[in-house]
């Protein structure tokens, strides 16, 4: 780690180069500052920009982007947005929030939006995207419980801690509605939501543990799971392509992992997703429109800022009635009429 | 009285004290495993011998918590009392099969009133322990002859990625052999480095870590993440072998695996009949206890330097093709995750001999299955604290070893040739 370290102070001060700067023609510019992997990282960097492209395209406003790639970057990148006169200024992930939070309040008129952080007590110029997760999670959890033919599904996480467990605390929730509501008996294994206690790889990058935890769930009899640590999952799918999905589904979270992996496409039940494109946009319309106010926006099942993938490649054995249950608990969880736990 | 005149002979000294010692420790072993896990235990520790995947269906093997956490802590007192009152010849057996028992007691804690797959965590433990068994015999090719190779963890990150990139555009046997080749091509630059120019090793194998780190990490944003096809490398499928893998637990454990694993193996011995049954190893190890005696007695000390690092890389290379080819078929930004040090690691414990450093690795990589397990069986134990066990054990092992264990003499010094 401390290596990274190293190398990544050496390549952050190659960063501030790659201002990549549109021409200013219009009158509002929004602009995003990301965090370490990149804009092309196939998660939430390229899902924020894709808000912010949105925005271009429906609304033709000007964007900016910097991508940071070492937490040293984040200050100066957004000083530096700050002093490139933009209109809102996006920035892209729980790891920003110290450096996004005094950026802030170091220039009072400009409007900021962060992702996956919310301030207490809130800064009146920093509007904080939060995502309910569990809620999606949930529809997740009880989908798989209703296609697993053994009667165990598992999940695992990176770290835990919040953003994580709120994946695999929904995840549970929605394996005992199903419980509930059939009277039967799913396990789930790796989570314990009440104890908040579970199976953890304690990396975001070791993919290799993907492969293993999933084949540890597999051997403890779970057909179906869920791995919250990025792309350490994708050595979850791995395995699962190589058993075949008839014996081992992968949920994947974040995006649509059907689409950002579509080599092993076949193995994806679905995928819990955090649709942050969709609630960028909102905030630049927002601030656009002159709306903008400073505290924390949720993106939930209402607004579309959470989600489930369509069931793609598998959708053959989710049987349709099941199908119409999960889009009828939507709509109760969104209307409030069922609580998730 | 008696004793104590047994201690006043110097040579035998640690032998006086040894079994009394022992005997005590296991005693408090005993006390310890009974207290901690014999109280308020209930209910029938389940292992599952055979996995749905299996062929044949084994008997589950079922044991009652109370009983077998009774006698096993009953049983580690009595050696322990055996040794205190007179020092049998089976010594390490005793301790052996107390540490035996004592980790049976703390599994039959773990799992009581539940149940989990037994051979799927010993086949874990196999797999687990082979990135690290490999990165420990490429430490120790470089260490026999006076090397330090703090750059394993970089070899082997080069290796990985080689194999996913080079696994997806030429298949994976080209894949595996580029890999190993550019292993080996780093194993060059350390031995120039380090040998020629007399570079400090430690120095210079850090500078391959961050090398290595950089060059990848650059590739895989502008290479990789653009070209998606070009990281998509089919792994090597489990070969199974013919009866031997039908044998009830040992089938799974080592006998349905990958070529990786199997070559692993492979490495392992002919590593050990290198080092200690070829004039070549004799002359290897010469170099690094003595180099200036080797170079008197017409071995080049520079060439088998070179040789002997060049193939711990390419064993390196071939380590971290195995994340890649062996594992999950697709290259990410560090995805070896420091197992080229605790492979080091492996190589100390071990006291610099493959097969010690193989069964060091296989120790890592049952601490880490069965944290793995005890996760899933929800012990109370935090879940922070599992993870962290298998690195536990290895600094435990390590500490508790490397008094004894005995690095090659001329280790880490640069060797000049006198004309």
């Amino acid at each position: 780690m401390k290596l990274n370290t190293i190398l990544r102070l050496t390549s952050g001060a190659f960063a501030g180069l790659l201002l990549a700067t549109v021409q200013s023609a219009n009158a509002f510019t929004a602009c995003q500052v990301t965090d370490l992997g990149g804009v092309d990282d196939k998660s939430f960097n390229e899902t924020a920009w894709k808000g912010v492209q949105d925005a271009v395209a429906k609304h033709g406003i000007d964007s900016k982007i910097l991508e940071s790639k070492d937490g040293t970057d984040y200050e100066p990148h957004l000083n530096s947005m700050v002093g490139a006169g933009c209109d809102i200024i996006v920035a892209v992930g729980f790891l920003m929030g110290e450096a996004t939070q005094k950026a802030a309040e170091a220039n009072p008129d400009s409007k900021f939006t962060i992702i996956d952080f919310a301030y207490k007590p809130t800064i009146p110029n920093v509007l904080g995207q939060v995502f309910e997760t569990d809620q999606a999670a949930f529809l997740a959890g009880y989908v798989s419980a209703g296609v697993s033919k053994t009667g165990i599904v598992g999940t695992f996480g990176g770290i835990n801690i919040p953003p994580v467990t709120g994946f695999m605390d929904g995840f549970a929730w929605g394996v005992a509605h199903y419980n509930k509501v059939k009277g039967k008996n799913i396990q789930v294994l790796g989570w314990d939501p009440a104890a908040k206690e579970g199976l953890f790889t304690n990396n975001f990058d070791s993919l290799d543990d993907g492969r293993a935890f999933a084949q540890n769930l597999y051997d403890e009899g779970a057909d179906i799971v869920m791995p919250v640590a990025g792309p350490v999952g994708l050595g979850s799918a791995s395995l699962a392509n190589e058993l075949g999905s008839d014996k081992l589904k992968i949920i994947g979270v974040d995006g649509d992992w059907t689409v950002t992996d579509p080599t092993r496409k076949g193995v994806y039940l679905t995928s819990v997703m955090k649709n942050m494109d969709a609630t960028t946009l909102s905030v630049i319309e927002m601030a656009k429109s002159g709306n903008f106010s400073g505290g924390v926006t949720a993106g939930t099942l209402e607004n579309g800022g959470v989600g489930i993938a369509p069931y793609h490649e598998l959708s053959s054995s989710v049987p349709s009635d099941l199908a119409a249950e999960v889009e009828a608990l939507r709509k109760g969880i969104i209307s409030g009429s069922i609580k998730m736990n | 009285m008696k004793k104590l005149v047994r201690s006043q002979q110097p040579i035998n000294m640690t032998k006086a004290h040894g079994p009394l010692i022992a005997g005590s420790f296991l005693i408090l072993l005993a006390i310890f495993v009974f207290i901690l896990f014999g109280f308020g235990v209930e209910g029938e520790a389940t292992f599952r011998l055979s996995r749905p995947s299996d062929p044949y269906a084994l008997p589950n093997l079922v044991l009652p918590a109370e009983n077998f956490i009774g006698i096993a802590s009953l049983i580690i007192a009595f050696f322990g009392a055996r040794l205190i009152v007179k020092t049998p010849k089976e010594y390490t057996v005793f301790f052996a099969i107390s540490f035996f028992l004592a980790v049976a007691a703390f599994l039959v804690w773990a799992t009581a009133g539940k149940s989990f797959s037994l051979t799927g965590m010993l086949q874990a433990t196999v797999v687990r322990a082979v990135p690290i068994a490999l990165a420990a015999m490429a430490g120790i090719m470089c260490e026999r002859v006076a090397v330090i190779n703090i750059g394993i963890e970089g070899m082997m990150l080069a290796g990985a990625f080689a194999g996913a990139l080079f696994g997806s555009i030429f298949g994976s046997v080209l894949g595996l052999l580029i890999a190993i080749t550019v292993g080996g091509v780093f194993g060059l630059i350390l031995a120039l480095l380090v040998v020629t120019f007399r570079v400090d090793q430690i120095i210079a194998g850090v500078a391959i870590n961050i090398l290595v780190l950089g060059l990848t990490s650059f590739f895989t944003s502008h290479l990789l993440k653009k070209n998606p096809h070009l990281n998509d490398a089919t792994v090597f499928k489990a070969i199974q072998i013919p009866i031997l893998a039908e044998l009830p637990i040992i089938g799974p454990m080592l006998f349905r695996h990958n070529i990786f694993v199997y070559l692993a193996i492979l490495i392992v011995f002919s590593t050990t009949f290198y080092l200690f049954k070829t004039a070549y190893g004799l002359r290897a190890r010469a170099v690094g206890e003595h180099p200036k005696a080797a170079e008197t007695l017409g071995i080049s000390v520079i060439k088998t330097r070179f040789v002997n690092v060049i193939i711990g890389g390419m064993i390196a290379g071939f380590g971290g093709a195995w994340f890649t080819l062996g594992s999950v078929g697709r290259f990410d930004e560090g995805m070896t995750g420091g197992r080229g040090f605790i492979g080091l690691a492996a190589m100390i414990f071990g006291r610099w001999h493959p097969v010690g450093a193989l069964l060091a690795a296989l120790v890592f990589g049952f601490a880490d299955s069965l944290q793995q397990k005890l996760a899933i069986l929800r012990t109370p134990i935090p879940s922070e604290f599992l993870a962290m066990s298998p690195y536990i054990v290895t600094i435990i092992v390590v500490a508790g070893i490397v008094g004894s264990a005995r690095p090659p003499q001329a280790i880490g010094k640069a060797y000049v040739k006198e004309s």
